[in-house]
């Protein structure tokens, strides 16, 4: 899969000037610190809004979006540069077929994302979806399973289709709120993280709509119902995320293959080997041979050997009369 | 007819062989322990009595010279003792009444097949003295020869065949001497008394001495046979005093009284028991009858000597303490021995003997009669030589192929010579000769040994199999068709071809192959061989150590278990392991259950899918039909053929016997295959199982044919582990009727380590069980460690519980299990035993 050729990120110019000049700052900010490439990994559920979101950040359409299917197949990788600085986003399939979790789909994007390096993962779901489910969970699983439970330390939960009206009853606020708990509950089950470690870094969540209907404010930017300025609060979040002194996830054939189990203790096979020799194979032939001598022999062949005169006995007396030469 | 002893015995035997688990498993194949086909004439050399009884009804005693022709092989014609002068004051009367050694000659003899020895129960004796031996030492001492009676009153009852009879002609209820009947007319008996002279009684049919006459009411009999009947009787021993009567009846028949007084010596409080078997006899010295009285209280004494020496020199009876001091209770409450105690003391030793499997023993003498002491002197059977015969097809004896050595080291110690012989050990030497599986007949046959008196010869025919066998069977198979008439399944015959060549070089080495296919006019479809060669006594034939090594070239095709989808997974495409290879090993056994195997295998494993074509992963039906080929990869190389050696082990101890038919004990298996690093991708593993089996006896039972069983508590765990290279086809699987029953075949899982634990409870009822179990199966986190994790890619738990309950139906199971995972239950039937 040859590197997609980099061109200048021109979709930046289509932004409001005042997105512009944030999202300029931002990428100042983080040359500043040495880093000058950013890969973003784009995963979730199939249909809820990975590509759009994708557009949305570059400012172009780079990835086919349509409504009513999942057009990506395989993953998409679009790398912008401006100013010295390259942004790598990655969008990748949905991740769910037929109820479960596509592991083939999950291949594809591990291979090929081979030899690159994550700096973000953004996990997107609906903000509009109101239930979490076992699915969700499985997906989070495969994720970590995957990539390993460090890529949530990177990782920020994105919640599309932002610009709703809550149900009756909810404001807007609570209404994010209770979703992105919801979901980040399950993101910790998934992951397995424990609350602890997440409350030393909290998965930050961010909302987006990528809809064209989206509402603008005054400067042009789209904003959501709170009043936020979506693309550079993404960004900026992006680039917290970064700046939060974790490692970015290099993907080598390692990571992809998983930890091998055929390796794992081969090198203690020798000693096992004599274990089993000196341990169980000598043990259970010892008891043979004690099952030998103890097995009872029939009167007849006692008799015969000059045993049993003293204790012989009618037929039954014969339990008897072996507990005796047993002693 | 069998008249002698022993046949009667041995008859028994092996009329008792058709129910032993040998030939009941061998119906081809019919074993036996035979009687003994040559009937020997046996006479007993009698004893003489210097001194008779003043008992008119005694024969004269006829003087020992009067033996027979043949030398007799258990004869007792030594003169044992008599006891008298042990002290002073009864010497003159010892030697008048005691006079001769009191001995009970137990005769073994018979005559042409006519009598019956069928009269004892254990055919303790025929006996016959035949007409001419019996002389009968009349009085308190005399020596006693009462078994000779049978013979002979047989004999007479033999022709009693005849319809007529004849009226007596008298009047009614007369007493007639026996002397005053006519000899012209047939009796016809219609009643027999006894009348017991010393307690004026009549005696019963239920007594001892009943079953001595060969009188039976109904028949009919001249006065001949009557007197000869008499005769007998007072010659043999038992009676002191015996007289025959008739009393005539009103409808013409006669009824028969007999009075008699028993024989009886001076009461005895110390029983001994010895083995005359092989001893030599000693020779009567001659006694001559112009000895002083002087003359003749030495003859006396020396005949004492000699059989205190005798007696000194014999062997102590295998009889246990338990009958020694029963014998002795008999004496003490007896007080005087009188010649009914002896029968009972004879009767009570000869059944110890004959129930413990002491075939050959008999009861030959009682000597030392009028001391304090009985000796009782029996032949045990002591063996004196083993033989073993090959015999051909029409039953000649033949030279055989099978080395002797093979057959040897299959004899139980106790049939060599020097042991007492006892049919178990010629059970046990018959079933341990049939495991060969070489001979199509066994015989096992005690016989006596004329040379050597009292010996047994154990000889041991043999008809051996055919060397080679070859085989040709073809079939078709027929499967329902349209409208569920049958049809064939195909036009082409399947079959086997098979062809066995056993016993090389007489060994018992055999090579064997087999090639099956189910297309014999396209034998590459499917074809499945296998060609192995055995050769046991790797240690040598002389050796104890029993090793048997083992060559065979295989092949096989097995569906495989770790691509089975889990509960609400669509039909998964199947994945079929064929394996061919080789195989070598050596196999020890320890016991007959217990052994310990060892070898090297080196296989070829393809993978094919249901097309027969090599596929490298699992697949999975997806949800728009089509079929994701992405699942776990089949083989180690990832090519879909793998090859490799390693090493394997096996070792098994198992001590479970079985009790009234259900089995009871423990069994214990490792097996241990250990991967060398030779072959595709170089795979190097340790996989281990250990299988422990506990089958715990919860009530003692009475063990005999016929009771039932005791319930029985099954414990059952199961380890396997595996460390290193472990491809799909060897992981283990969790689910199925041999790991966790109410599931499918690997419906739980397939994975690295495993862990299975059951539990049965066994109650029998009636002829057959009910059972009740429970299981469990876990793959202990395992699953992920198998490549692709099949478990997961086929949606599956992992691990699973069951329970159920069920009935044993003869061979199969039917029984209700309930799937712990989705709480459901069904009814399976199952072949065969799942421990």
């Amino acid at each position: 899969m040859a590197a997609p050729p980099l061109r200048e990120w021109t979709g930046i110019q289509q932004f409001p000037p005042a997105t512009q000049t944030k999202l300029l700052d931002l990428l100042g900010k983080l040359k500043q610190e040495n880093v000058s490439t950013m890969t973003i990994l784009v995963m979730g559920k199939g249909g809820v809004g990975k590509s759009s979101t994708v557009n949305s950040i570059l400012g172009e359409r780079v990835a086919a979006v349509s409504a009513f299917q999942s057009e990506a197949l395989r993953p998409i990788m679009c790398s912008r540069s401006r100013a010295g600085f390259t942004l790598n986003i990655i969008d990748t399939p949905g991740l769910v077929e037929g109820g479960y979790v596509n592991e083939y789909a999950m291949e594809i994007v591990k291979r090929f994302l081979l030899n690159r390096t994550i700096d973000v993962l953004l996990y997107v779901d609906r903000l509009d979806a109101y239930r979490v489910d076992n699915l969700d969970r499985q997906v989070i699983k495969a994720i970590t399973d995957g990539f390993g439970k460090g890529i949530w330390r990177r990782g920020l939960v994105v919640l599309t289709h932002a610009q709703l009206s809550p149900p009756d009853g909810l404001s807007y606020e609570e209404f994010c709120s209770k979703r992105s708990e919801a979901l980040l509950k399950v993101v910790r089950l998934g992951a397995k993280i424990k609350k602890k470690e997440l409350q030393d870094s909290g998965i930050p969540v961010v909302l987006v709509e990528n809809s064209g209907r989206c509402h603008t404010n005054d400067s042009g930017e789209k904003v959501l119902p709170n009043g936020t300025a979506w693309i550079p609060n993404l960004v900026m979040t992006i680039t917290e995320v970064i700046s939060n002194g974790s490692k970015p996830i290099v993907v080598d054939q390692k990571l992809i293959d998983g930890p091998n189990p055929n390796e794992r203790g081969k090198f203690f096979i020798p000693l096992i080997l004599a274990f089993q020799y000196f341990f169980v194979v000598k043990r259970i032939q010892r008891a043979i041979k004690e099952d030998i001598a103890r097995e009872p022999k029939p009167l007849w062949e006692l008799r015969d050997m000059g045993l049993a005169n003293r204790y012989l006995s009618s037929p039954h007396w014969r339990g008897s009369s072996f507990r005796l030469l047993q002693r | 007819m069998a008249s002698c002893g022993h046949s009667s015995l041995l008859n028994a035997v092996s009329a008792s062989l058709p129910s032993c688990p040998i030939s009941a498993s061998l119906p081809s194949c019919p074993t036996s322990i035979s009687l003994p086909s040559s009937r020997r004439r046996r006479v007993v050399a009698s004893l003489s009595t210097p001194f008779s009884s003043s008992s008119s009804s005694f024969e004269t005693p006829q003087t020992p010279s009067k033996t027979t022709t043949h030398t007799p092989p258990n004869t007792t014609s030594k003169t044992p003792l008599k006891t008298a002068s042990k002290t002073l004051h009864t010497l003159s009367k010892t030697i008048f009444t005691s006079s001769v050694a009191a001995a009970l000659v137990l005769q073994l003899s018979q005559g042409d097949g006519t009598g019956d020895g069928g009269l004892f129960p254990g055919g303790s004796g025929g006996n016959g003295g035949g007409g001419g031996g019996g002389g009968g030492g009349g009085g308190d001492g005399g020596f006693f020869n009462f078994f000779s009676r049978f013979f002979c009153s047989r004999a007479i009852a033999k022709d009693e065949e005849s319809p007529e009879w004849d009226s007596h002609g008298l009047p009614a209820n007369i007493v007639v001497q026996l002397n005053k009947l006519s000899p012209f007319k047939r009796y016809k008996v219609s009643e027999i008394l006894f009348f017991d002279l010393r307690r004026r009684t009549t005696v019963g049919t239920e007594d001892s001495f009943f079953e001595m006459v060969s009188l039976r009411p109904g028949a009919i009999y001249t006065k001949s046979q009557l007197q000869k009947e008499l005769e007998s009787l007072a010659n043999c021993g038992m009676f002191e005093k015996v007289d025959l009567e008739g009393k005539t009846k009103p409808d013409g028949t006669i009824g028969v009284t007999i009075s008699f007084t028993e024989s009886t010596w001076q009461s005895a409080d110390a029983f001994r028991c010895i083995n005359v078997g092989l001893m030599p006899q000693s020779k009567p010295i001659e006694m001559d009858p112009d000895m002083t009285d002087r003359e003749k209280m030495e003859y006396f004494r020396s005949q004492e000597k000699d059989y205190r020496r005798r007696i000194d020199r014999a062997r102590d009876c295998l009889i246990p303490t338990p009958v020694r001091r029963e014998v002795l209770q008999m004496l003490r409450e007896q007080g005087k021995v009188s010649a009914r105690l002896l029968q009972r003391i004879r009767d009570r030793v000869q059944k110890w003997y004959h129930d413990e499997g002491y075939a050959c023993a008999q009861v030959v003498n009682f000597g030392n009669l009028n001391t304090r002491e009985v000796v009782c002197e029996v032949v045990e059977g002591d063996i004196t030589q083993l033989v073993v015969q090959f015999q051909d097809k029409l039953g000649n004896v033949c030279e055989g192929n099978t080395q002797l050595p093979v057959v040897w080291r299959e004899l139980p110690r106790q049939l060599q010579k020097g042991h007492v012989f006892n049919i178990e050990a010629g059970k046990q030497a018959l079933r341990n000769i049939n495991s060969l599986a070489l001979f199509s007949n066994i015989e096992v046959n005690p016989r006596q040994d004329e040379k050597n008196e009292g010996g047994i010869i154990v000889e041991i025919k043999l008809k051996e199999l055919e060397q080679k066998t070859a085989e040709v069977s073809t079939e078709w198979s027929i499967v329902p068709g349209r409208q569920g008439r049958p049809t064939l399944a195909s036009i082409h015959p399947g079959g086997t071809v098979s062809f066995e060549h056993r016993n090389i070089k007489g060994l018992n080495r055999s090579i064997l192959g087999n090639v099956t296919s189910s297309n014999l006019l396209n034998p590459q479809d499917d074809l499945s061989f296998k060609l192995e060669y055995v050769h046991p006594y790797l240690d040598g034939v002389t050796n104890l150590r029993n090793r048997t090594f083992r060559a065979s070239c295989f092949n096989s095709r097995k569906l495989s278990p770790v691509f089975t989808g889990g509960p609400g997974v669509d039909e998964v495409p199947a994945i079929w392991i064929d394996r061919v290879g080789f195989k070598a090993n050596i196999t020890e056994c320890f016991t007959r259950q217990s052994k310990f195997a060892y070898g090297l295998v080196m296989e070829e494993i393809t993978t094919r899918d249901e097309t027969s074509s090599i596929c490298t992963s699992g697949s999975r039906a997806l949800p728009s039909g089509g079929l994701s080929m992405d699942g776990p990869p089949t083989t180690l190389s990832g090519t879909g053929v793998d090859r490799m050696a390693f090493l394997q082990a096996n070792i098994t101890r198992d001590n479970t016997k079985f009790v009234n038919g259900t089995i009871i004990g423990e069994r214990n298996v490792f097996q241990l295959d250990q991967g060398l690093g030779i072959g595709s991708n170089f795979p190097f593993f340790n996989r281990h199982q250990l299988t422990l089996t506990r089958f715990i006896q919860l009530k003692n039972v009475e063990e005999a044919a016929g009771k039932p069983p005791p319930p029985v508590l099954v414990l059952h765990g199961h380890y396997g582990g595996c460390v290193g290279d472990l491809p799909s086809y060897d992981a283990f699987t969790l689910g199925g009727p041999y790991s966790v029953r109410g599931y499918n075949m690997g419906e739980l899982g397939a994975c690295r380590n495993i862990l299975e634990l059951a539990a049965e409870l066994r109650i029998p009822v009636r002829n057959t069980h009910i059972y009740a179990f429970a299981e469990h199966g876990n793959d202990l986190g395992s699953s992920k460690d198998v490549k692709g994790n099949p478990t997961e890619f086929f949606r599956r738990v992992g691990h699973g519980s069951s329970y159920g309950a069920g009935v044993k139906l003869g061979l199969v199971r039917a029984e209700y299990a309930v799937d712990h995972n989705a709480g459901t239950g069904a009814v399976f039937f199952r072949f065969g035993e799942r421990f």
